[in-house]
C-alpha cells in the first residue's frame, strides 16, 4: 500500500522492533535509482523541535563558540511539564492549607478543608496524568518506580505524586462515597498525611528542574525551589477566590475567607519577593545567564507573571464585603493566569538558555562549573545517597576495581 | 569468548546480565578512548562505522555550511561526530611547506624554497626552470601561513560521574562492566530527563522512537572481545580504544612529544579528576590544541547532582515557611 503514512508494507512490519530502523519519519525513501527522492525535514531539525539557532554576530561576546551552535540539547518535554509544575503545586498547597484549616478547626471550616481536599485530588489526577503523556512511552510509566533513588528528582518526585495521590483521595472519599464513619475518620488521617507530602510536591520540581545542566536553572537553584512553592500557594489561594467555600456567616464572620485571604496575601508577597531574588541569584553567579529572565518570550512571561501577582496581591489589600466579591473573582483570575504564566516562562527560560553556548561557557569560565564544588574542598564531587556516585552497583565490580 | 554479536534484544538482557561475570579477562576493567585530535583528518569514518554497525536511522540530510561537517552535534541517532573548526591561526606542525615550518623534513623539499610558490604538480612542473625563476607569492599563499585545521571526533564522554545516570528516574541508564555508561533501552521510558542533565549534551531522545540514544561504546562488540566500530575505522589510530590507564599514560607521552615538536598548546581534556573535577574524568577523553568551546565541549563541566545538596535544603526552607504560613493563617483567623 503506497500512501503516504505507509510508504513500504514490509517495513513497516519492522517498525518498532527496536526502533534503530530507518524511520520512515525522518528519511522517508521513494522512487528507484536516480529517480529517489528524500524527505528533507530541513537543516538538523527534529519533529517538533526548533533547530540550533546560531547566536547572533552582535550579540555574540569575545568568547569562542563553535559556530555559535548550542552546546547542551534543550529540555524536550514539551507544554505537558509546565502544565504539571502549576497543577501539582496546586494540588500540594491546596493540601497543605487544607491541613492546617483542618488542624485550627472551628466553625465554618468544614467546606473549605472539603473544597482543598477534593482540589488536591483533582489537581493530582491531572498531574499524573500530564506527566504520563509527556513520556515518550507513556505505557512505560511504571517503570520510574522500578528504583528509589534520592539522587534524581525525577524520581523522588514520581514516589511523592504516588504517595500523595493515593492519600488525597482517601481524604478527598468522603465527599463521593456515602458518610461513613471509619470513613471520615481514615480521610482525616489521610488529610494529615496529604498535607505533610504535599509540602515536598509543591518544591521538588524547582529542585528537578536545577538538578540540570541548564545554566540559567542550573544557576538559580537556590532560589528556584523556593519560588516554586510559593507559587503553589498562590495558586492554591487562586483557586479559592474564584471557588470560595461557603461559610455560615456566624458571629466571627467568614472564617474560612479570611484564612484564604490571609494565606493568598503572605504567598503573594513571598512570591514576589522570591522572584526578584531569583533574578539576583542569576546574576550574581554570571550576567549572561540571567538573560532569559528579562529579555525574549521568556523575559516577557516572567514579567508579565509577576505583573498580574502584583495586580492580585494590590486587590487582596484593597478592603472587601461579603463572600463572593468582583474584587476575590478579579484577583483570583488575576493570580491564576501570573503563576501559569510563570511556570511556562520559566520552562521557555530554560529553553532559550539551553540554546545560548555562551550561557554554559561564561557561567564555567567564572568559575562556577566543576571548580566551584572542587573548591569546597570536600574531596570528590558532593554525592547523593542512593546511587554510588559513578554508578558502579550495577555491576559485581570483582576486587580491586 | 563469545564471538556471536548479540542482536539488540539480546544486548539489552545482557546489560541484565550485566551481574554476571563474563570471564577472569573481562572483570571490570575500564576501557575508553582517548581521542587525538591532532591526528584526526575529517575523513568522518568513525562516523560511518557508528551509523553501519548500529543501524542508525539518518537524521535529514542537509548542508550546513559550517566547513566540512554537515551533522552539527551529537545526538540520538549521531553518536560519532566530528568537527570541523576552519581558523585563522598557525598550528605548529600543520601547515604546508610553503609556511616555512620545518621545511626541509618535508618530501621533495628542494622543490619548495622558502617562501616561494609550489607547482600545482609534481608531473608537470617537476623542471628546473620552475626553481631557477621564482614567481612572486600570490594572496593565497601568503593567507596559509595563519591558517589551520581544528578536526575532533565528538562521541559520548562516558563521565565517571555521569549526568544521565545521577538523573535517570527508571535507573534504565546503568554503568557496565567496562566502564561505560548504556541506556538499556527496554527500560528507558523516555522522560527526557537525562537530555537536560547532560552537561555536554549528547544524549537525545528520538522523536518517533520516544525513547533516549546515545554511544554505547560498542557494548555489544565490547562483549564480544572486539575494538568499538569507530577505533577500529579510524585510519589514523585518532580514535585509540583500551585501558583507560593505558590511554592516559598513552596521551601524557603524546603531548610531551607534540610539545617537544613546539605545539605548545596541546593538551589533555578531561583525563582524570585533577584536571576536570566535576566530571571526576572521563572515559572518553581528548588532546586538544585550543580552547575546549572552539570544538564545543564546556570548558569546566560538572555533574548537575553535585550542585544540588544546597538546592534540596533551599526547598526544605522555603516549604517550611509554606507550612508555617499555612498553620499561621489558620490559626490566627480561628484565634481572632
Amino acid at each position: 500500500m503506497r500512501d503516504g503514512k505507509h510508504p513500504d508494507p514490509t517495513f513497516d512490519a519492522q517498525r518498532w522492533d527496536d526502533g534503530r530502523n530507518v524511520s520512515p519519519g525522518l528519511g522517508a525513501l521513494s522512487g528507484e535509482g536516480a529517480l529517489q527522492r528524500v524527505r528533507d525535514r530541513g537543516p538538523l531539525a527534529d519533529r517538533g523541535r526548533a533547530p540550533p539557532e546560531r547566536v547572533p554576530r552582535e550579540e555574540a561576546p569575545e568568547g569562542k563558540s563553535y559556530y555559535g551552535l548550542p552546546v547542551l540539547k534543550e529540555p524536550v518535554w514539551k507544554w505537558f511539564i509546565p502544565a504539571y509544575f502549576f497543577t501539582g503545586g496546586l494540588a500540594g498547597a491546596c493540601a497543605v492549607l487544607g491541613a492546617a484549616a483542618q488542624a485550627a478547626g472551628g466553625r465554618g471550616t468544614g467546606d473549605l478543608v472539603r473544597r482543598c481536599r477534593l482540589a488536591a485530588t483533582a489537581g493530582i489526577g491531572a498531574s499524573a496524568a500530564l506527566l504520563i503523556a509527556d513520556l515518550g512511552r507513556p505505557a512505560r510509566f511504571l517503570y520510574m518506580l522500578r528504583v528509589f533513588r534520592p539522587t534524581s528528582p525525577m524520581n523522588m518526585g514520581t514516589w511523592i505524586v504516588g504517595g500523595f495521590g493515593g492519600l488525597s483521595a482517601v481524604a478527598a472519599a468522603p465527599a463521593v462515597l456515602p458518610r461513613s464513619r471509619a470513613l471520615a475518620r481514615a480521610a482525616d488521617v489521610a488529610g494529615y498525611g496529604a498535607g505533610l507530602l504535599g509540602l515536598p510536591l509543591v518544591g521538588y520540581t524547582g529542585v528537578l528542574i536545577a538538578n540540570t545542566a541548564v545554566p540559567v536553572w542550573q544557576g538559580t537553584r537556590n532560589t528556584l525551589p523556593i519560588l516554586f512553592a510559593f507559587s503553589g500557594a498562590v495558586s492554591a489561594g487562586a483557586l479559592l477566590q474564584l471557588w470560595p467555600p461557603r461559610d455560615r456567616a456566624g458571629a466571627r464572620g467568614h472564617a474560612a475567607g479570611e484564612m484564604v485571604l490571609r494565606f493568598g496575601r503572605v504567598a503573594k508577597a513571598a512570591e514576589l519577593a522570591v522572584s526578584f531574588a531569583l533574578d539576583q541569584e542569576a546574576a550574581r553567579r554570571a550576567p549572561r545567564i540571567a538573560r532569559p529572565l528579562h529579555r525574549g518570550l521568556s523575559g516577557a512571561m516572567l514579567q508579565a507573571a509577576r505583573a498580574l501577582v502584583g495586580v492580585s496581591l494590590v486587590l487582596d489589600l484593597w478592603p472587601r464585603r461579603g463572600r463572593r466579591t468582583l474584587l476575590g473573582t478579579l484577583s483570583g483570575a488575576c493570580a491564576m493566569a501570573g503563576t501559569v504564566l510563570l511556570r511556562f516562562g520559566v520552562m521557555q527560560a530554560g529553553r532559550t538558555s539551553a540554546r545560548d553556548p555562551h550561557a554554559t561557557f561564561e557561567l564555567q569560565r567564572r568559575g562556577r562549573g566543576g571548580a566551584e564544588e572542587a573548591a569546597r574542598g570536600e574531596g570528590g564531587m558532593p554525592t547523593l545517597p542512593g546511587v554510588e556516585p559513578t554508578g558502579q552497583e550495577s555491576f559485581h565490580a570483582g576486587p580491586g576495581a | 569468548m563469545d564471538q556471536n554479536v548479540p542482536s539488540d534484544h539480546a544486548m539489552s538482557s545482557a546489560g541484565a546480565q550485566a551481574l554476571e561475570r563474563t570471564g577472569p579477562d573481562t572483570a571490570a576493567r575500564r576501557m575508553g578512548f582517548f581521542t587525538d585530535t591532532t591526528l584526526c583528518i575529517g575523513c568522518k569514518a568513525c562516523e560511518v562505522a557508528c551509523k553501519q554497525w548500529n543501524q542508525l536511522p539518518d537524521d535529514g540530510f542537509a548542508l550546513t555550511g559550517m566547513s566540512y561537517d554537515n551533522t552539527g552535534h551529537l545526538g540520538a541517532s549521531t553518536w560519532r561526530h566530528v568537527a570541523f573548526v576552519e581558523r585563522e591561526a598557525p598550528l605548529p606542525g600543520q601547515g604546508s611547506p610553503r609556511d616555512g615550518a620545518a621545511a626541509a623534513t618535508w618530501p621533495f623539499a628542494e622543490l619548495f624554497p622558502l617562501g616561494q610558490p609550489g607547482p600545482t604538480s609534481l608531473l608537470r612542473d617537476i623542471s628546473p626552470s620552475h626553481i631557477e625563476t621564482p614567481a612572486p607569492l600570490g594572496p593565497t599563499e601568503r593567507a596559509l601561513g595563519k591558517f589551520s585545521w581544528l578536526m575532533m571526533s565528538d562521541v559520548c564522554k562516558h563521565c565517571e560521574r555521569a549526568g544521565c545516570l545521577e538523573a535517570c528516574p527508571t535507573g534504565a541508564i546503568i554503568r557496565t562492566e567496562f566502564g561505560s555508561v548504556y541506556v538499556q533501552p527496554d527500560v528507558c521510558n523516555g522522560c527526557g530527563y537525562c537530555i537536560s542533565a547532560c552537561p555536554f549534551g549528547v544524549v537525545d531522545r528520538r522523536a518517533d522512537d520516544g525513547r533516549a540514544w546515545k554511544c554505547t561504546l560498542c557494548y555489544d562488540r565490547q562483549k564480544g572481545g572486539m575494538v568499538p566500530a569507530c577505533a577500529k575505522a579510524c585510519p589514523t589510530a585518532s580514535i585509540q580504544f583500551g585501558e583507560l590507564s593505558e590511554l592516559r599514560e598513552r596521551a601524557e607521552q603524546r603531548v610531551e612529544q607534540l610539545r617537544s615538536r613546539g605545539v605548545g598548546e596541546a593538551y589533555l581534556y578531561g583525563a582524570d579528576a585533577a584536571s576536570q573535577p566535576g566530571t571526576e574524568g572521563l572515559h572518553a577523553f581528548f588532546l586538544l590544541c585550543d580552547e575546549p568551546e572552539a570544538y564545543n565541549l564546556p570548558p569546566d563541566p560538572v555533574v548537575p547532582t553535585a550542585k544540588i545538596v544546597r538546592s534540596w535544603w533551599a526547598m526544605a526552607a522555603g516549604v517550611l515557611s509554606l507550612a508555617a504560613l499555612a498553620v499561621g493563617s489558620a490559626f490566627s483567623v480561628r484565634r481572632a
